[in-house]
């Protein structure tokens, strides 16, 4: 037994020795070192075109927010309901709360959008040594795009973590500086100056707004700057195109349903490649010509603005059209028949905006309308020629949530910013949803349609473009008027 | 070769013959104390192959050499040994042995510690309770058997995860399942989805459906609070501690089972006929199972093996299982003992889709998508049937398993009161999944239009889990006249290294399992990698061998702490007081009535950590249209630490009547502080949610046990038991944080907020006002999901050779949102109870109470009888005829089952509070025949 117990104690030994001396041997012994396979801020900084990949992170983010507040901005807007549990069931009817957890994600994925400039002009950017103006350009861009939406759908909303809330003008007012800062860096991009025109639209600057969208108008009449989106993304929030599956992709779902006056542009977003979702088409030229016309108008120039829609019309004319097979939904796989689903239907009125979908059908992927040279020419200088240029911006924005922004309704703070931001409390300005008191009037008929199958007639309950027209005086709405 | 052989056999003739000159046979009965028989007792002849074991009356009869040394062994029992002399009948009278008496538990690390020198309670359940079950499923055979365990079967579906929880839900943000010890060494216990892994809408495939429970000795279930602090990280959810078999000296034991079960559904909470009638079938399961124990002085050993197949109680579910167990005891030298254990499960199943997924069919029924089913004429129904039936045969969610654990445990005596023990085991669990949306099924579905060729997908997960566990302590014992020590100090570590990849192929035609033949390809990858250690000591003093005092604590470091923390010390103390074990105590008359009294009360502390990583700063680069994209991810927290939940603990624990009757109860009050929480992040900063130690989380409660020999004389024995525990659960701190959903939907979550319970329902109710309107009440409290009162029962009764069970369980007092009910209703086919003018009037969002409903229930889990033959059916030395029925009986006060959780535990490891009925099958019922031979 002593000769065992002598044994071991010398194995014992050779062990410990073994453990002790040998670096391999450590190597194999130590049980607490951890692979951490993430990539850590330290790593990550100075590192060789850190800022480009930033930027690409930036691009990304815009398509996630653009997620989010497309869903909010169409459904509180006339131009979709919501017929289906999975999507926000709250906003069709402009119940703004916030309890709401979209308000929430919106709010968080805005400012993440621009947190993330503010990192990389002063972190990512001045740490990397291919760090370069246009780069530096994009990111005062992305922040400007951040103020701007932060303008046109927030009453009140802080610039910064936890900050007092700015006032829709004092985003703007942001927008424009940050728009401004990117242009002294990079000249040649239309869309800082279309971004900055819609800031000045936004906040009725007419001169400035109409310089700028001129000035895009010169530089290239037909860009378009878009988000895109990953179709293969599969993490916890994935940079799919979330409308696109809302519109089309959960095709036997049915979600989101058009109002029948925009049937023909629906679904916008449909199916493209495995890889690539559809994209979204945040800034366009098209938006120049709008706000020269509406200026035009507004100062009692009818033939300007006529001008100024022929070559919208011819804009548009040039824009893809895509051919869809759509057969999976028709128009309410669901409910059959609850909606104008053939080209024989008349929507208040008027022929052709409903599309037979029993065959493939032909959409508009960047622009479509229903507006003709005739009802161009026809154009005056009254409230008729406004209603048109507005059917029209609701028609060729469809499922890019400006109708929402043009409808003058602001979202409101979250509850989480309410009760963690030490200078908002619940009933501050900016907690309060913010709907013109002529919106509100009808917030329960925005998507109420009458549709008799037999006789082929569907007609919406209220034209809400027709209230805005005879509100424009309103300073929630049209902004030049 | 052959001439060897035959050799061998010539000497093997020659020993017999020699043998049989000399030999008598030699006869009689084994009996206890008491005078009543013991069967299977091992009688052997000492130094010779030569052996048997008594039969059901106690009796032998062996042939063996006068002169001969016989043993008599029983576990329990003090082995006795006779010298064969003139007599051929031989009695034999057992003592039961003193460590029986002395029941043992493993205590965390080092020696087991007697029982009644704890403080703490543990629930155990010992082999021949777990071979009477008919489940092979861990926590199948804990629910109804363990008296304080709540295991909720969250979907009927093969391998899925039931939800456990014993002393209330301690956690927010992490399971409630408590961690899996396998012999001395941490097993996988992801009891939900994994990260990475195969969603099918809920159900996910758990490890607790794998822990091999082949060739169980012993299991433990240790309920948290002191008697969990040795154990260290994590172990605050309790820890379920597997005792394998190690061999038994005597005899070799050969058996062989055979068991044959019916599978039919559970139909009690079905909305529509129909939906049994298009997706139910009965199925059938076939199980083999073979097993090998014995060994001599120096070494033991026991083999397990068993086949299982079963094709479930529908038209899509299957699983196979194959399981290997070994086990082994060597007495190396006098001093040294080696145990090893070694054990492979092996299991496929194929799951359906569940609750929310686009492709669930039981929700497309029941959630009324088609409409009321009960309306629809047979013409009409007829294509639904068929097409759901080919979306059945065109699903396919298919896991494979393999999971092999081996552990490896030294015990060397250096004196009579020394003793050094280490361990060392790993546990490999590897899982694939896979999963095909073919274009079939899209079609089928209606997703994809006819004729679509090149739209399918496939997915495969795979999941590499890999523990080693470590530990090394030095157990003492002294004894100074009136006082006892024992001290126990030791080190332990783990590491868990959980590696998963996720490779998703979409275009691609049907018919091909192979990823590579689909255009488009996403790779995914995730990693988790842990190493816990600590340092623990426990000091255990006996004074006057009636009261005992105990502390000790660990010192638990773990790598996913915050690079600002230290390590944390974790105390515990307790102290026992056996009053009935005074001399004054026993000899009075008082002690017939009341045998024993023992008196506990215990403090201590344990933790869980966050989910490693979680405190670090971190940014993704993303594979964003085939380029980089980079952002923030996680904020980070420096300060990271585990919670840590604080226990204290009183208990009362009687026995009667010579301990016929025993009685426990427990008063128990943990706290969890520096609660891990992941609260919503400050919108205005962007950042995402980050895991805080924030909150403080109360559960306090009282957990009573009653067990009864009602009846017991030579021939019958009747015992009962039955058990009650409350548990008040509330979040008392939720450090400023708003409310947060934490399961459910936003209109009807279930909410963390300062105040409730956690995960508590939360909702818009309407209740009609005196003049007959509606009142709405937005975010009102709808009710516990975790039923408040709850407790099982049990009853035993053995005849002689024939046995009978009952097992069951019960709870009271929570609630459960009856979401396939909500979903009806929202599609327009079901008003059961919400008043007439109501609806139509506001969405039923604003009115979600009238689909919550009280989620009490009774259930009997388990009804079984077995006869034992014994050796009248030679040549085996026993066979046994078992029958069992599986969920025969279901009381419940709602209309669903308020067990079932279709939406599961989507993220790893992550906190479920249950509570929403949906879109998945009940457990089945299954009747079960099995046949067992030994030898």
């Amino acid at each position: 037994m002593k000769n065992t117990m002598k044994k071991l104690l010398i194995i014992l030994l050779t062990i410990t020795l073994l453990v002790n001396c040998t670096d391999d041997l450590k190597d194999a012994t130590d049980f607490t070192s951890v692979e951490n396979p993430n990539l850590l801020e330290d790593s990550f900084l100075g590192q060789s075109n850190s800022s480009g990949v930033w930027l690409e992170g930036m691009d990304r983010q815009m398509s996630l927010f653009l997620n989010e507040i497309l869903i909010l901005s169409e459904l509180g807007s006339d131009n979709y309901v919501n017929t289906q549990t999975f999507y926000n069931q709250f906003m069709d009817n402009l119940e703004i709360r916030i309890d709401d957890p979209d308000m929430r994600d919106t709010q968080n994925d805005l400012a993440r959008l621009r947190e993330m400039a503010d990192f990389g002009l002063e972190e990512v950017g001045p740490q990397d040594p291919l760090y370069s103006e246009d780069t530096e350009a994009e990111y005062y861009f992305f922040k400007g795009m951040s103020n701007l939406f932060a303008g046109m759908y927030f009453s009140r909303i802080p610039e910064e973590p936890g900050a007092v809330p700015l006032t829709t003008e004092e985003n703007y007012a942001s927008a424009i500086a940050s728009f401004t800062s990117a242009i002294e860096r990079n000249n040649s991009q239309p869309e800082y100056y279309l971004a900055r025109a819609r800031a000045y639209y936004y906040l009725g600057r007419k001169v400035e707004a109409v310089a700028d969208a001129q000035m895009v108008i010169t530089m290239d009449s037909d860009f378009v700057r878009f988000a895109r989106f990953d179709e293969t993304d599969t993490t916890t929030q994935p940079a799919v195109n979330i409308f696109e599956n809302a519109l089309y992709e959960r095709a036997i779902f049915d979600d989101l349903q058009p109002l029948p006056t925009l049937d023909f542009l629906d679904p916008k977003y449909s199916f493209l490649t495995p890889e690539e979702d559809a994209p979204v088409y945040y800034l366009k030229a098209e938006e120049a010509y709008f706000i020269l016309a509406e200026a035009n108008l507004s100062d009692g120039n009818a033939l300007a603005a006529q001008g100024n829609m022929t070559d919208l019309l011819a804009l548009i004319g040039t824009r893809e059209v895509r051919t869809i097979d759509d057969t999976t939904e028709g128009r309410t796989q669901r409910a059959p028949g609850s909606r104008p689903n053939n080209s024989g239907v008349v929507v208040n009125g008027r022929p052709n905006l409903v599309l037979d979908r029993d065959t493939s059908v032909m959409v508009s992927s960047v622009s479509g309308t229903s507006l003709t040279q005739p009802e161009i020419d026809a154009m005056a200088n009254d409230d008729a020629a406004l209603e048109l240029l507005y059917r029209t911006r609701q028609e060729v924005f469809i499922a890019e949530g400006i109708r929402f922004a043009d409808m003058g309704v602001k979202l409101v703070m979250d509850l989480n910013e309410i009760l963690l931001n030490e200078n908002v409390s619940e009933g501050d300005a900016g907690t309060i949803a913010v709907i013109p008191p002529f919106v509100d009037a009808v917030k329960n008929d925005l998507d109420a349609i009458t549709y008799d199958a037999d006789a082929g007639i569907a007609n919406t309950t209220i034209d809400l473009t027709a209230i805005l027209v005879a509100n424009k005086s309103s300073d929630q709405v049209l902004p030049f008027h | 070769m052959k001439v060897h052989y035959y050799k061998f056999l010539m000497f093997f003739f020659f020993v017999c013959s020699l043998s049989f000159a000399q030999e008598k046979n030699v006869s009689g009965t084994v009996t206890d104390d008491q005078g009543l028989p013991l069967p299977g007792v091992n009688v052997i002849v000492k130094n010779t192959s030569g052996g048997t074991q008594t039969d059901f009356d106690g009796n032998y009869s062996i042939s063996v050499n006068r002169g001969a040394v016989i043993s008599f062994s029983y576990v329990g029992f003090e082995t006795k040994e006779v010298v064969v002399g003139d007599s051929d009948t031989i009695n034999m009278k057992l003592s039961a042995s003193a460590s029986e008496l002395e029941e043992v538990i493993i205590t965390g690390q080092g020696s087991g510690i007697a029982k009644r020198k704890l403080s703490t309670t543990v629930d155990v359940l010992k082999a021949d309770e777990i071979d009477k079950l008919p489940s092979n499923q861990i926590d199948q055979l804990l629910q109804s058997t363990t008296p304080s365990a709540q295991i909720r079967l969250s979907s009927g579906q093969p391998g899925t995860a039931a939800i456990i929880r014993t002393r209330g839900a301690i956690s927010a943000s992490t399971s409630a399942t408590p961690i899996v010890i396998v012999d001395g060494v941490r097993v996988d216990n992801l009891n939900s989805n994994a990260q990475l892994g195969i969603v099918t809408g809920g159900a996910s495939v758990s490890a607790l459906a794998d822990i091999p429970t082949e060739s169980i000795e012993r299991i433990e279930y240790i309920k948290g609070g002191a008697a969990t602090t040795l154990y260290g990280a994590d172990a605050a959810n309790g820890v379920i501690q597997v005792i394998t078999k190690k061999g038994t000296k005597g005899k070799s034991k050969i058996f062989y089972e055979a068991r044959v079960g019916v599978i039919k559904a559970t139909e009690d909470f079905l909305k529509y006929d129909r939906t049994a009638e298009a997706f139910f079938e009965p199925g059938l399961s076939l199980e083999h199972r073979v097993g090998i124990n014995g060994g001599g002085d120096k070494v033991t050993y026991n083999f397990g093996g068993s086949i299982y197949a079963d094709d479930s109680f529908n038209d899509i579910n299957k699983q196979v299982r194959r399981s290997l167990s070994f086990g082994l005891n060597a007495n190396v030298t006098d001093k040294l003992r080696y145990q090893a254990s070694f054990s492979y499960v092996g299991t496929e199943t194929n799951l359906d889709f569940n609750a929310n997924s686009g492709n669930a069919r039981f929700s497309d029924f029941e959630g009324g998508d088609l409409g009321d089913l009960d309306v629809i004429s047979d013409t009409d129904f007829a294509p639904i049937r068929e097409n759901y039936a080919l979306i059945g045969a065109l699903t396919s969610n298919e896991s494979t398993i393999n999971r092999f654990t081996n552990s490896n445990k030294f015990i060397y005596d250096v004196n009579d009161n020394l003793q050094v023990n280490a361990t060392l085991g790993i546990d490999y669990r590897t899982v694939v999944q896979n999963q095909a949306v073919s274009n079939a099924l899209q079609i089928s579905r209606g997703a994809f239009p006819d004729g679509t060729s090149d739209r399918g997908a496939l997915t495969r997960a795979t999941r590499n889990n890999f523990i080693v566990t470590g530990d090394l302590n030095v157990t003492h014992k002294a004894a100074l006249d009136n006082f006892s020590f024992v001290t126990i100090l030791g080190g332990q570590f783990f590491r868990n290294t959980d590696r998963q990849n996720r490779i998703e192929g979409s275009g691609g035609v049907d018919g091909t399992s192979r990823i590579g033949f689909f255009p488009t390809q996403v790779a995914r990858d995730f990693v988790l990698e842990n190493a816990n250690y600590g340092l623990y000591f426990l000091e255990n003093i006996g004074i006057y061998d009636v009261a005992f005092l105990e502390f000790g604590g660990r010192l638990d470091e773990n790598t996913s702490a915050g690079a600002n923390t230290d390590p944390l010390f974790l105390p515990k103390v307790g102290i026992t007081y056996n009053i009935s074990d005074h001399d004054f105590y026993s000899e009075s008359g008082m002690s017939n009535i009341l045998s024993s009294i023992k008196l506990r009360a215990n403090y201590g502390e344990a933790t869980n950590f966050a989910q490693p990583f979680s405190e670090v700063k971190t940014f993704v680069p993303d594979v964003f249209l085939g380029g980089l994209a980079v952002r923030f991810d996680q904020p980070g927290n420096t300060d990271l630490v585990s919670e840590r939940v604080k226990t204290t603990e009183f208990g009362l624990d009687l026995g009667f009547l010579n301990n016929r009757i025993n009685f426990s109860s427990t008063r128990y009050d943990g706290k969890t502080e520096d609660a891990l929480f992941v609260p919503n992040a400050l919108p205005s900063s962007g950042l995402r949610a980050q895991v805080t130690n924030l909150g403080e989380i109360s559960n306090s409660g009282w957990e009573f046990a009653l067990n009864a020999d009602v009846i017991k004389t030579s021939d019958h024995l009747l015992s009962v038991n039955f058990s009650y525990n409350t548990n008040d659960n509330s979040v008392e701190d939720s450090g400023g944080s708003p409310a947060f959903v934490v399961g459910g939907f936003n209109v009807i979550g279930s909410v963390i907020e300062q105040g409730q319970s956690l995960g508590y329902l939360r909702g818009t109710s309407a209740t009609r006002a005196a003049d007959g309107t509606f009142t709405f009440t937005p975010n009102d409290a709808l009710g516990d999901t975790f039923a408040p009162n709850f407790g099982s029962f049990g009853i035993n009764y053995q005849y002689k050779n024939f046995n009978l069970f009952m097992t069951g369980d019960y709870q009271f007092g929570g609630s459960y949102v009856d979401l396939n009910f909500l979903l009806r209703h929202l599609n327009g086919v079901d008003n059961t109870g919400i008043p007439d003018d109501l609806v139509g009037t506001t969405s039923p969002f604003n009115y979600v109470n009238f689909f919550v409903f009280d989620n009490d229930f009774v259930k009997i889990r388990n009804i079984g009888a077995t006869y034992s033959f014994g050796d009248k059916l030679k040549p085996f030395s026993n066979v046994i005829l078992g029958f069992t029925a599986t969920n025969p009986f279901n009381w419940t006060s709602g209309p669903a089952d308020p067990e079932i959780t279709g939406s599961g535990i989507a993220a790893q490891n992550g906190f479920s509070s249950g509570g929403f009925a949906y879109g998945t099958e009940s457990a089945p019922r299954i009747f079960l025949t099995s046949l067992k031979f030994q030898f």
